[in-house]
């Protein structure tokens, strides 16, 4: 097993060019180990979305390289970052991004038809009682067939959550998970997330504001102006 | 493709107004097909019910309708080459039909020699006026008249009817059907002697001289060799002068094109409505879609849950279409009495319709599969 499942090495990202240029990112090196829990924090316009955007394959760097499950995503087609996407990483976005014509079991479920090709033999039904479960599992067992309209900002969340989980992913990235949330709602995400780390043996980077969430971090690494000005250890 | 239907379903407005679209458009192509198709049929309509292998008409004759005189005597000369079993003549023109109010019509009258129609196993047969009892002999001053033109020409349930045509007396004696014009003029059947005195034609003048070959002759080598007998005239075979009239009627009159025309307007009009609709309804959910890839979604997938969405909403329009056709042809029928719809013309439409919804998905495809990924991570 690799001993980081997720690595960044001196990566750089700019947006815009001439006198437009904006550096997001200045040679960031970062590696995040299994069964963490890390928390980017800064100021807006530090380079945190970016960083996310990096390790989730959505961005490529500009110099630098970003490593998922050992494999260079530099040297990856557009297809094979999907199929990354698709087996090694769960999302999970501030503004929920759930379909709103489907119900919360089949919000759940899109990931996996998405991913179908790579899961050889798992049949709808069987993905959606392992969405079913994973939905009991978080709480959300009399809610399946409610669509995301009628459910409140934390159990939309859940849901969102369900949803990463689904195929089963290494890496969770989490998009300032609690900032649509009420106080309750954010911490049971922070304990979802932390468990997740703990039991699912799941890297978990999670970019945010709310202070809450350093009480449940393994790591909290500072931005600042797109470079890392702290890196600290310990909960 | 779950989410292509509840994508589609979830804005039900939107489907409606997207599947009414449709449902407009395959009307217009199944409704403007089905009035060519007829268009087509009836143009030819008089040639294709005659039992001749060969017609003989004057040269730059098009079409039926508008025949123009030929020497009698040609007959005689077409019975002498090799081949030919025997000849008919037909003669047609306009002429006025006094109707039994005193009002007068202007009518299509066909003569035909008793010989000239099909056979009876033929599945559309010449009427020309029969004697009763003898099936060779023809009914004097007798009419015979289209059941779908009685109420123009003020013909009531009681038959005979005695009538005038150019002046001289006739009296309807039957009804026929298949044979409305598409001419406006009705078709009123007379036999030849009759149809002669008249349109006033002099007794050596015919219109259409029509060849039957023996069996065990070749048609072609029968026409080549008329052909080369009688220079001054046009012969061709009944299908090569079926098909020449209907090519006039559709494509030289220009009738053809505008009935075409309106079937692809409705093509376009529903390609419109449905790009309309699809783009919009993809741009209400382009964040849905740029989840869809940041989820790893491949845009093969993406491509196939607009498709769909566009396919369903093609095959809801499509049936919808289809229910309202059927009986809006026959309410037309009564005033469109050749409208034709084969049980190929609905099923062939859709291949257009759901043609017209792939293209119609073609920009929100692009706008789809090229929206950034990262989008997601905006609040």
């Amino acid at each position: 097993m690799l001993e980081h499942s997720l690595e960044v090495e001196n990566a750089s990202v700019s947006f815009g060019s001439g006198s437009t240029c904006v550096r997001a990112l200045t040679d960031v090196s970062l590696k995040f180990a299994a069964s963490t829990l890390t928390l980017v924090m800064g100021p807006s316009g530090s380079g945190k979305t970016t960083l996310l955007s990096l390790l989730g394959c959505l961005l490529t760097p500009d110099e630098g390289s970003v490593f998922i499950q050992g494999t260079n995503t530099g040297s990856c087609t557009a297809a094979e970052k999907s199929a990354l996407r698709r087996r090694e990483i769960g999302f999970i976005f501030q503004a929920f991004r759930l379909f709103h014509s489907l119900s919360a079991v089949e919000n759940v479920v899109i990931k996996s038809d998405i991913a179908k090709s790579d899961q050889a033999g798992a049949g709808r039904k069987q993905r959606q009682k392992m969405a079913s479960d994973l939905l009991a599992g978080l709480g959300l067992d009399g809610k399946l067939h409610l669509k995301p309209d009628a459910l409140s900002g934390g159990e939309k969340q859940r849901v969102a959550i369900a949803r990463a989980l689904i195929s089963n992913p290494k890496i969770l990235l989490a998009d300032e998970p609690t900032a649509a949330l009420d106080s309750n709602s954010g911490r049971q995400i922070c304990e979802i997330l932390r468990r997740l780390a703990d039991d699912g043996r799941q890297t978990v980077v999670i970019v945010s504001h709310d202070p809450r969430w350093a009480s449940f971090a393994d790591r909290t690494v500072l931005l600042e102006d797109g470079r890392i000005v702290q890196d600290s250890r310990g909960r | 493709m779950r989410l292509a239907w509840y994508n589609i379903t979830h804005d039900r407005m939107r489907f409606a107004v997207t599947v009414l679209g449709i449902t407009c458009a395959v009307f217009l192509m199944i409704f403007q097909g089905s009035i060519l198709l007829g268009f087509l049929r009836a143009s030819s309509k008089i040639i294709d019910s005659t039992g001749a292998d060969l017609w003989i008409r004057g040269r730059g004759v098009q079409c039926f309708e508008f025949a123009v005189p030929i020497e009698r005597r040609f007959a005689d000369l077409a019975r002498g080459v090799p081949g030919v079993s025997g000849t008919s003549r037909i003669i047609t023109s306009l002429v006025q039909f006094r109707k039994t109010d005193g009002s007068q019509q202007q009518v299509a009258l066909i003569g035909a020699d008793m010989n000239s129609a099909a056979d009876s196993n033929s599945s559309v047969r010449l009427p020309i006026p029969q004697l009763a009892g003898s099936p060779l002999g023809v009914s004097p001053e007798a009419l015979i008249v289209d059941s779908s033109n009685t109420q123009i020409l003020k013909i009531p349930g009681r038959l005979p009817l005695e009538v005038e045509i150019n002046d001289q007396r006739a009296r309807v004696v039957g009804r026929t059907s298949g044979f409305s014009s598409f001419l406006g003029s009705p078709y009123v059947f007379a036999s030849y002697t009759d149809a002669l005195r008249y349109l006033r034609l002099r007794p050596d003048e015919t219109m259409f001289i029509l060849v039957n070959v023996l069996p065990g002759f070749a048609i072609e080598e029968v026409k080549r060799q008329l052909q080369a007998r009688l220079p001054s005239v046009e012969v061709s075979t009944r299908e090569e002068f079926s098909r020449r009239a209907q090519f006039y009627w559709t494509s030289q009159t220009g009738a053809g094109g505008a009935i075409l025309a309106a079937a692809v307007l409705g093509f376009f009009v529903g390609l419109t409505i449905v790009s309309q609709a699809i783009y919009s309804t993809t741009m209400e959910h382009i964040e849905e879609f740029a989840t869809l890839r940041a989820l790893g979604a491949t845009p093969g997938y993406i491509v196939r849950v607009i498709v769909s969405q566009a396919m369903l909403s093609g095959l809801a329009g499509y049936f919808l279409g289809l229910a309202i056709t059927n009986p809006m042809i026959r309410a037309a029928q009564p005033n469109i009495p050749w409208i034709s719809t084969p049980w190929w013309l609905p099923v062939g439409v859709l291949l257009p319709a759901l043609a017209m919804c792939g293209l119609a998905s073609i920009l929100s495809v692009k706008a789809a599969i090229t929206v950034e990924p990262a989008k997601v991570f905006r609040a």
